[in-house]
């Protein structure tokens, strides 16, 4: 057990220097800016779909109408997509901005929300912006650039944690700022296999050619991403498009959301499995999508094994307990006892560089390196919770369970 | 703003490489700080034993000159047991941390431990023969073989009876241990490879035994003194 503990320990640090290089590389051979000088602004429509969003509408419609961008560019479309609260009168009162409309139809999903919206536009670029999440003013500014290149057919943000205040925000916070470095590194290697949905912008036309979104396995931004890699085309990253996006309050609400995403993109490898090794996806499919397919099973596996010895620390306590009793000690803190197996070095090696690619992230989106206050407890607890998920995921799509959004 | 789309998605082979070279070093590095701080420790024991060593050599040469004068300078406390306990605890933790390249040097240093804990008892019961003392000793035989729990809970009540007392002399050995002297003392004493077996006063007892059977055995407890405080120790099974 201890040799399969140390070979997948070897091949995720590998993959964690692999990315470390990757954009090491990236920032010493391509980091300049993009012009605005000479660009000429596109017709732009930001779709909101609406599921029972009444309390946090307003403020995602107040973030896109203070956008920095040419009002006559910008076209948002509301659509509520049969919500049963006041989504529907909130997105009205919006309605007498000339960049507003609004669209009411039945219940049918996120994908037909966007799909309906899709039917409704001819800008030349569509993005989408979930209802729970603010962007920066200059976002779409720090977007149109980049699709100055014809092969990007979409662009994703620098999404960070909106107002964390729960510890598990404050991980979550963390975490983002990890995904920061993730997706940056991972559009620098062609790889990217998310566009998530707050702010990330396609360009329509290629939106058209893949027939719009799908159902996904409730993961439609994953799945228009593999799509739009399976037709050779590039997604791209613009870390200083902020976008600041809800997040779950509570470990339940967590536990859900990343079941979800991990059901999806289980499910997803499934029906894009042509890809995986196949040298024509290039990075994506050598080494990123086979690591975060082991990486789930990897997390589950360091787990079980955590889980074993502390059980078996629990039972020797309990043991002992029937034995002698209860037996107070004051703590030592005696060197010699310190932990310094090669497993323990490796361990605190990884935090490091996890940490460091934190700050990464964090300068990435704010130009600052200082790492968010949940980075201690992201570090110490987040991988306590992260394998519970990633095993109902499996569960569930070994078993094509299918999941809910909410 | 960065952008990053510059770069394509056909792989790099000299990224690869060098990430499969750096993690190889990182690896590298942990196997060197691990081995490091385990050659540390073996030193820690070394030096821990070399001290036990002169104590005892050092009562030997005491004991010789109190052949010609009086007792007045000894007691049972002349070689602290805390620091064969603490030896023992050091060894049981090498030991438990299952680390195959110090495996012969642990084996060794528990050898020399054993001969250790033979001559400190033996000399205790010259002592207290000369000066009247009346040392309370025990002698524990464990086993590494197999998955003996009773070892292990044996070890448990030892531990807080020795915390309890601090003036009682366990001595641990592994049955096993491929010592002379160590299985002269188990031919002389008869114990069985029937683990655990404590050894006292010359009576063996199998099997576990618990607390309150083992201050059944030896009333002598009572006359020893009680510890003020708990000091965090363990002894091995």
């Amino acid at each position: 057990m201890i040799w399969l503990i140390y070979a997948l320990f070897f091949v995720t640090l590998y993959f964690e220097v692999f990315m470390l290089l990757a954009f090491v590389t990236t920032k010493t051979d391509h980091d300049e800016p993009g012009g605005l000088e000479n660009i000429t602004f596109p017709r732009v429509t930001i779709i909101v779909p609406c599921f029972n969003e009444e309390a946090t509408l307003s403020a995602t419609m107040h973030s896109l109408l203070a956008l920095n961008y040419p009002h006559e560019m910008l076209d948002i479309i509301i659509v509520n997509d049969g919500s049963k609260d006041g989504t529907l009168t909130v997105a009205k009162t919006f309605e007498s901005d000339p960049r507003v409309r609004v669209f009411d139809k039945p219940n049918g999903g996120k994908h037909t929300a966007m799909n309906f919206a899709l039917q409704h536009t001819n800008s030349e670029f569509i993005g989408c912006l979930d209802a729970d999440s603010i962007v920066d003013p200059e976002a779409l500014r720090a977007i149109i650039p980049v699709f100055a290149d014809d092969r990007v057919a979409a662009v994703t943000p620098g999404i960070l944690i909106k107002k964390p205040q729960t510890l598990i925000q404050h991980m979550q916070d963390a975490e983002y700022r990890l995904s920061v470095f993730n997706r940056f590194t991972l559009a620098a290697l062609g790889s990217a296999f998310i566009t998530p949905g707050p702010f990330s912008i396609y360009r329509t036309s290629i939106v058209r050619d893949m027939k719009g979104w799908r159902h996904g396995h409730s993961t439609e931004d994953l799945e228009m991403a593999l799509c739009i890699q399976d037709a050779g085309y590039i997604i791209a990253n613009a870390p200083t498009a902020v976008v600041y996006t809800g997040s779950p309050r509570t470990v339940h609400a967590l536990f859900k959301q990343r079941v979800r995403w991990t059901y999806g993109f289980l499910r997803n490898s499934i029906d894009y499995h042509y890809m995986f090794g196949n040298k024509k996806y290039g990075n994506l499919s050598i080494i990123i999508l086979p690591m975060a397919l082991l990486s789930i099973f990897a997390a589950i596996i360091f787990f079980t094994r955590l889980i074993y010895l502390l059980i078996g620390q629990i039972l020797h306590a309990f043991a002992r307990w029937q034995i002698v009793g209860i037996q107070l000690h004051a703590p030592t803190f005696d060197l010699f006892y310190f932990n310094t197996s090669m497993l323990i070095v490796l361990v605190l090696i990884a935090i490091a560089l996890v940490i460091g690619l934190i700050a990464v992230g964090t300068e990435l989106v704010t130009g600052k390196r200082r790492v968010p206050f949940g980075t201690a407890f992201f570090v110490l607890l987040y991988s306590f919770i992260v394998p519970l998920w990633l095993a109902t995921a499996v569960v569930r799509a070994a078993f094509k369970t299918g999941v809910r959004w909410r | 703003m960065t952008s990053p789309i510059t770069q394509t998605r056909t792989p790099k082979s000299r990224t690869y490489l060098y990430a499969l070279l750096i993690t190889l070093f990182i690896f590298a590095t942990a196997f060197y700080v691990s081995t490091y701080f385990n050659s540390q420790r073996i030193q820690d024991i070394r030096s821990t034993q070399d001290n036990i060593s002169t104590d005892i050599l050092s009562l030997e040469t005491q004991f010789d000159l109190l052949q010609q004068r009086s007792c007045d300078s000894v007691t049972e406390n002349t070689i602290l047991p805390s620091e064969l306990i603490s030896l023992g605890n050091q060894l049981s933790y090498m030991e438990a941390q299952n680390s195959s390249t110090n495996k012969d040097e642990i084996i060794r240093l528990k050898r020399l431990y054993s001969l250790l804990q033979i001559k400190d008892y033996l000399l205790m019961k010259q002592l207290a023969l000369k000066c009247n003392l009346k040392p309370v000793f025990i002698q524990y035989f464990y086993t590494n073989i197999g998955n003996c729990i009773d070892c292990e809970k044996q070890g448990y009540v030892l531990t807080k009876l020795a915390q309890t007392y601090p003036q009682l002399r366990i001595y641990t050995y592994d049955y096993n241990l491929d010592v002379s002297a160590l299985k002269t003392l188990i031919s002389i004493n008869d114990v069985d490879n029937k683990l655990p077996a404590l050894v006292i006063d010359d009576k063996v007892y199998y099997g576990f035994q618990s607390e309150a059977d083992l201050i059944n055995e030896i009333p002598q407890l009572a006359t020893l003194e009680k510890a003020t405080s708990t000091a965090a120790t363990s002894t091995k099974k």
